[in-house]
Parts: C-alpha cells; structure tokens; sequence
C-alpha cells in the first residue's frame, strides 16, 4: 500500500462522512446504499477503509463536525466497521456494523417516506453476509458461532419496521427472504413459520404489491418447505410459480428451482424431459426417472444409493424413496401388457409368481409373501385397481384401467 | 478422551456399575465461558444464553453466570426442610414412612421451573459426583422399587429433570454429561414400553406423550454435546445408536413435534453417522413402514434391532400391524377370508393377539371348516379406537 498521509487520510474520511450525510439530505439512496455496501469491497470503500489505519482519531472527528455528530451512532460504528474489515477482522467488522445498522433503522423508522428503502436492503443483505462471514472466523477459531442468530434478530426487527400500513411495507418480502436464508442456513427452519404467517395470513400484505424478483424468492423458499413437508400440490404450484417468473437469464436460479421442483413432479407422475436434465445439469436424476418409465426398482434404488449424499443434503432423499411405489406400479403394468400380448384372456389375472419372479430377475431378492404386501398396498393407494385371492396366490385385476395414472395428483395417503 | 467402553453392540448397553469417566483421566472438559467473554468485550457474562444445554425454554433465563455446585446431598438441606414442613415427600423419600420426615440419604431435589440463577446459591447445586450417585441412585431405584412402575417412572422422571437442570446451570458438556445423558435416555425409551404396556390406565396417552417429550429433549441435549466433541474427536461408541432412536420415533403416529421434518433433520448429520449400521437400519425401517412392506418390516426387526431400540419400536407395533390389517381387508378377495395364521407369521404376532387386534379394531373374525381362524375381507366397519391400541411385543419364530 502506498504511503498514505495524515491530510490525504483525514481528507477520504470527510469525504465519505459528507458523502454519507449529502445522500441522507437529498434522499438519494442509491449513493446510500453504496456506501453502506461493506462486503462488497468497493474502491470507494476500500479508500476511507485505508485512511482509518492511518487516521487513528475518526471518532472525534465525527463528534466534533455537527453535520457528521447528528448522525454519530450510525457513523462511528460505520467507520469502525469499515476498518475491520479492511484488516479482515470480521467478527468485529460484524458487531461494528450490527450497531451502525440498529442506529440506521431507528433513523429510518423516523423518515415519513421510503425513500432509503434501497438503503434498507443493502442493511439486510449485508448483516447477513457479515455475519456468515463473521462466523466462519470464529469457528476456525474453535469459538462458539452466534453471529448469524443475531444476524437473524436484527432481520426481525427490520421486518417489524416494515410491517404496518404505508409505503414501507414493499421492502417486508426482501427482508422476509433475508430471514429465510438465515434460518435455512443455521437449520432452524421452523422459524420459518412465523415469518411466513406474518406475510400470508395476517391480512397486512398483498402478494401482488412486492416486486416479482422478490415474489419468486419467495415462493422458492416457501415452496422448498412444502417439498419437506410433503405437501405435494401446494409444494408444485409455489415452485412452479418461481420457475415462470424467474428472469430468462438466471440459469443458476432456475437450476435451484428445479432441484426441487423435478422431485414434486416426479411425486406426482409428471416426468421431465432429458433435454430439461441436461440443460440444467441435474442429472442426478436422470437415473430415477428412467427407473420411472421402465418400472426398474434395482435402478431407482442404485440411484438413490449412488447420490444419497447430495438428495440428503438437499432433502429430497425421502421424497425420492417414495417413487418405489410408483416403480412398482410401472412394473406390475409391464408384466400385465406383456401377458394381454400373450393371451388377452387371461391377462387380468397376475399371478403373485410372476411379480417375484419378475423381480428376482431384476436382481431383487422378493418372496411370495413380500410380493403379496407390495401388491396390497398397491391397490390400497389406488395404484392398481382388483383384489388379491391369498389362496391362488393371484391377483385378479379390474378389466378397466387396472394401473390408473397418479395425472398430477399426489399418491393418496 | 478414549473411546474405550467396549459395550456389545446387540445389549442396550447399561454397564452393570455406574458408568465411569474415561481412563485417561485428564480432568473434565468443561467450556468456561468466563474467560472467553473477557475476550470478547461486547457480551457481558450476565446476557449469555447457555448456547448448548437449552433444553428447556422455561428453565433457562437469559441471564446465566455458570455457577459451581458445593451441595453435597441429593437434595439441599434447605429444600428439605421446607418440604417436610409441607409434607410434600414422595413415598420413595419418606423415613420410615412418615410424610413429614425425610432424610438426605432419602431426599432427592426436585425439578423447579422457575428460578434464574441470580437466586440461586451455590449450595444448592448439587456438582457432578453428587449428580452422578444421585442418578446412580434413580437408576437402582428403577430396578428395585415394588412400587407400582407408573409411581416409580412419575418420581424419577421428575427427579432426573433436575439433575439435567443442574448440570446445564453448571454448564458441564464432558464425557460424564454424556454418560448421564445416555443413561436418562435409556430410562425414557424402557419406560416408554413400559408404560404402553399398561393399556388399561386412562391417562395413559398423556403420560406416554410427556415421557416422550423428554426423550426427545433428552435426545436433542446429547445430539449437541456429541457435536461439541465432534470438533476434537471420532464418534462415540453409541452415538449412532442414539440417532437412530429419533429416527426409530418417527415409527409412531403421535409423537411430539421437534421442529422441523425428517429430511430437514438428516441434512445436519454427518456422513459418518448417516452411513452407520443403527442409522441404515432405522431409516430403512422407516421406509418399509410407509411403503407399506410389512414383511420386510418385521423381518429386518427381528433380525437387527438392539434392545433398547426393540423397546422404543414394541409400543409402535400396534399401529402398523393395525395398518396392516387394513390393507388385507381392503384388497382381499370377497369369498376366501385371509387365514390369520399366516398374517400373524408376517406380522410377528401371536395368533389370539392378532384376533383381539382385529375385534378391537372393529372387525370380525371367523373360523372356516378346518377349524382354521380367518378374517372375512371388505368389512366396512374398520376404524382406529380412540383410546389407543393394546401393545404386543415382537413374537419370533
């Protein structure tokens, strides 16, 4: 770093102060919102940054120039965060910021209009970053991490501000999302819920009033839930929606969907297409749907074994288990065309032998009486229509549309 | 810390002694705080959350400062004063049976909900070798009392609550939490079956369901401490065993929430733990069970359960068996009754339990020409009872 002198340092951190209180007094929050923008590591604040190494006395400075000191709760701290993350001290660079934040949002609640809210989800967007930032310091240093909880309270309380009749209630879905990816990420998904019926049930907002970028967040991280939840309909309307309103260009975003939205798909009898897996590099299914159309239980159960790990971090694994029931559908189906080709007269009498058999051949060790249960509880889900005769050992399908299509709908419980 | 309990893997594996603190005998790891938060200025000791035993939300206030315990009895001389003032001894705490009298060989402190730290002193916290004999002394009691077990099981379960609430007020996260943990989580899944086995109890659904609770309260405590030593050192012995009775209790319909889904529970564990014998085992169980592959169900119980993950299961059975039964009905053939010989085979049942099974579930049951009993399919009158199913263990064949 080149040499940086006491005028030069002194002079970049009125600059950014004026700058700072210049933006408030004309309300221009695009300028705000850049200088509050820490992690993204700007020139421009990597310059004043610089200068607070040098310039060691900031804090008087603040106090002692009046247009600066009216906003000294949210500058000093500002500052300090600034330098600390400059020095790569990000726990500290956190709590600096956390203060700075709280002190912005009393002056925010304060302002009539929503003129800073772009300044408000710079806030949000960055007390997250700095406190995964942060926390990840403190657990390389065997330190207990709880920047990202607190991270989530702040969030809280910025939704609260939002929250309410006015123009600010815009900003409450952006914010509601921030909270998502906190809670996602410290797996304390449940609190999810508050937040979600705070948006939904509590008649404060209508869907229709927030930004669609915001909507489809949204309605990706709600639907996600739904998935875990197993509620299948609801879990394909949300995702689906996020899909159609993503931007054309977010491919990364429309992989993120469809990482949930094929296993719902699938859970309702909808395949995708090859080309849809290749395009999006989700090919990790591409073995299960094969398994789907061919009704090969060993492939589906090879599939699940060889990406167990990515499904059980994503949390679709148990999802995808439960295609083996639809597996077995497409199975029983195969050996019921293949014997109406054969002889159509007696086609709709399956002898539980064939199935084991037909099994075993695919390389699954199955008993009679397993073969039984499995049949049974085909027809309990309405997957298979006919009846089974235990003492022939048969199972008597109906002559019309014994293997119903699931057509959208989920397999009844 | 050595891993060094070599407990066979098929018993649950209470050690016939209490349990002992791991031979290196390097003195307890127990996280100070104290010294941390003189380091980290902007936390005062006075606002730290216990971020690890938080168990019990009622418990804990905000303001901690990590006491030591210098109690040397099971219960503080004070309380027990005050309850033999008001009579309020357990029958396992009286002196030669009188309600007002009770002793400190006797007298064993109670859970109380209320109290923040900064009421508390010292000598009413009982340190850890005295919560180590004090649970020493429930377990025994459990073993030994001929009083009635629903008695025994109201007593300890209150009284091991306290011992959990003294050890998270003294913030003690070792290898002897661990233990004691263990051994409490142990006494709530043999009193789970224990207690569904007393069918005729009318309170019994409420008393099954806070057992529960406290399994799983217990189950959530020793999660963490097994993922605070997970930073310095290999699994436990049991730990995967311990993991998959929260699996396992996803078997059953009704139990109490813990926040979130199975899948968004597995996304946290470690690969080491999910590729475990005891975690295949109990997630494959799971699948069989809401596929509906009974046969497989039973069969892989039979042959790979532990007892205590046995014990957890036997209550459950009923359920699944009843499920069962509703499958056969529904899909059966009209004039061939099933033959209940064969369903009790499958279902690991005696034959007369199956029988009252299907009566108490609202169906009947009939005998053909040879004598043999068998159930008439497509009864509509098939309905789950309120009050809950009778409990039948595993019969093996």
């Amino acid at each position: 770093m080149a040499y940086l002198s006491m005028g030069e340092a002194h002079r970049r951190i009125t600059d950014y102060l004026s700058r700072f209180c210049d933006a408030v007094s004309s309300q221009d929050a695009a300028t705000l919102s850049a200088l509050l923008a820490i992690s993204s590591n700007f020139a421009s604040l990597q310059a004043p940054a610089d200068a607070l190494n040098v310039f060691q006395d900031s804090n008087q400075l603040v106090n002692q120039v009046e247009r600066y000191a009216q906003f000294a709760e949210i500058l000093s701290p500002l500052l300090r965060c600034l330098q600390s993350y400059r020095l790569g001290r990000y726990s500290d660079a956190y709590v600096a910021f956390e203060k700075a934040a709280n002190a912005f949002l009393q002056e925010f609640r304060n302002w009539e209009t929503a003129w800073a809210m772009e300044a408000v989800y710079i806030l949000a967007l960055e007390i997250r970053l700095l406190a995964e930032k942060a926390d990840r310091e403190l657990s390389s240093s065997g330190k207990n991490t709880e920047k990202l909880q607190g991270a989530g309270s702040f969030l809280m309380k910025i939704f609260g501000a939002l929250a309410g009749k006015g123009p600010k209630r815009v900003g409450a879905l952006y914010v509601a999302c921030q909270l998502f990816k906190v809670y996602f990420k410290l797996g304390t998904v449940h609190l999810c819920r508050s937040v979600i019926r705070s948006i939904e049930t509590a008649r404060l907002f209508d869907l229709d009033e927030f930004p669609v970028k915001d909507k489809v967040t949204y309605m990706y991280y709600t639907g996600r839930l739904e998935v875990y939840n197993e509620n299948f309909t609801v879990a394909d309307q949300k995702l689906t929606y996020a899909l159609m309103h993503c931007s054309p260009n977010k491919e990364a975003n429309k992989r993120m969907i469809l990482k949930y939205l094929i296993p719902v798909k699938l859970s309702i009898g909808i395949l995708p297409k090859q080309w849809l897996l290749e395009k999006y590099n989700l090919m990790e299914y591409n073995e299960v749907v094969k398994a789907l159309k061919t009704g090969d239980l060993r492939l589906l159960r090879r599939a699940l074994r060889e990406h167990e790990d990515r499904f059980l971090r994503s949390g679709v694994y148990l999802v995808l288990e439960k295609l083996e029931l639809q597996v077995y559908q497409r199975l029983m189906k195969k050996i019921y065309v293949l014997q109406k080709q054969k002889d159509p007269s007696k086609a709709h009498q399956l002898k539980i032998e064939t199935a084991v058999k037909a099994l075993n051949w695919l390389g699954m060790d199955m008993d009679m009486d397993e073969a039984e249960c499995i049949m049974a509880i085909l027809i309990f889900k309405n997957l298979t229509k006919g009846y089974i005769s235990h003492k022939n050992k048969v199972v008597v399908l109906s002559k019309q549309d014994p293997f119903p299509k699931l057509n959208g709908k989920p397999v009844s419980s | 810390m050595d891993r060094e309990t070599n407990r066979p893997k098929k018993l649950g594996f209470r050690p016939s002694k209490a349990p002992n603190p791991s031979p290196s005998s390097s003195s307890p790891v127990r996280l100070r705080p104290r010294e941390e938060t003189k380091r980290d200025s902007t936390s005062s000791i006075h606002e730290r959350r216990n971020p690890v035993l938080d168990e019990d939300e009622e418990t804990g206030s905000p303001i901690f400062s990590y006491l030591v315990g210098t109690c040397p009895d099971m219960c503080p001389a004070k309380e027990r004063q005050q309850r033999e003032r008001l009579r309020d001894l357990s029958v396992f705490e009286r002196l030669h049976g009188d309600p007002s009298r009770t002793s400190s060989k006797l007298a064993v402190k109670k859970f109380c909900r209320t109290m923040s730290n900064a009421e508390l002193q010292e000598v009413e916290i009982r340190p850890l070798p005295v919560l180590r004999s004090t649970l020493k002394y429930l377990m025994n009691l459990v073993d030994t009392s001929d009083q009635p077990f629903e008695v025994v099981h109201d007593f300890v379960f209150d009284r091991t609550r306290s011992i959990r609430q003294d050890l998270t007020r003294q913030n003690i996260l070792d290898d002897e939490a661990i233990c004691m943990y263990e051994e409490m989580v142990k006494f709530h899944i043999e009193s789970h079956k224990k207690l569904a086995m007393c069918y005729t109890k009318t309170d019994l659904a409420s008393l099954c369901y806070l057992n529960t609770e406290q399994l799983m309260k217990c189950l959530a405590t020793l999660f963490k401490l097994f993922d605070i030593h997970r930073r310095s050192s290999s699994l436990y012995k049991n730990e995967a065993e311990f993991y998959s009775f929260y699996v396992l209790l996803h078997l059953g319909g009704k139990i109490p929430q813990m926040g979130s889904s199975l899948s968004l529970w597995y996304r946290k564990l470690t690969l080491s733990i999910l590729q475990s014998n005891e975690m295949r085992f109990s997630m494959t169980l799971i699948r069989y069970s809401q596929l509906g592959n009974f046969k497989r169900f039973f069969t892989r119980l039979e042959a790979e359960a532990s007892d205590l993950q046995l014990c957890l299961v036997e209550p459950f059975l009923s359920e699944i068996r009843a499920r069962a039964i509703s499958y056969v009905n529904h899909s059966g053939y009209k004039l061939q009754p099933y033959p209940l010989k064969h369903l009790s085979d499958v279902l690991r049942i005696k034959e007369s339990e199956l029988e009252e099974l299907c009566h108490v579930c609202g169906l009947e049951t009939t005998m053909d020409e040879a004598g043999m009993k068998t159930l008439p399919v497509k009864q509509t009158s098939f309905s789950l009872p309120k009050l809950g199913l009778p409990v039948h263990s595993l019969s093996t064949f």
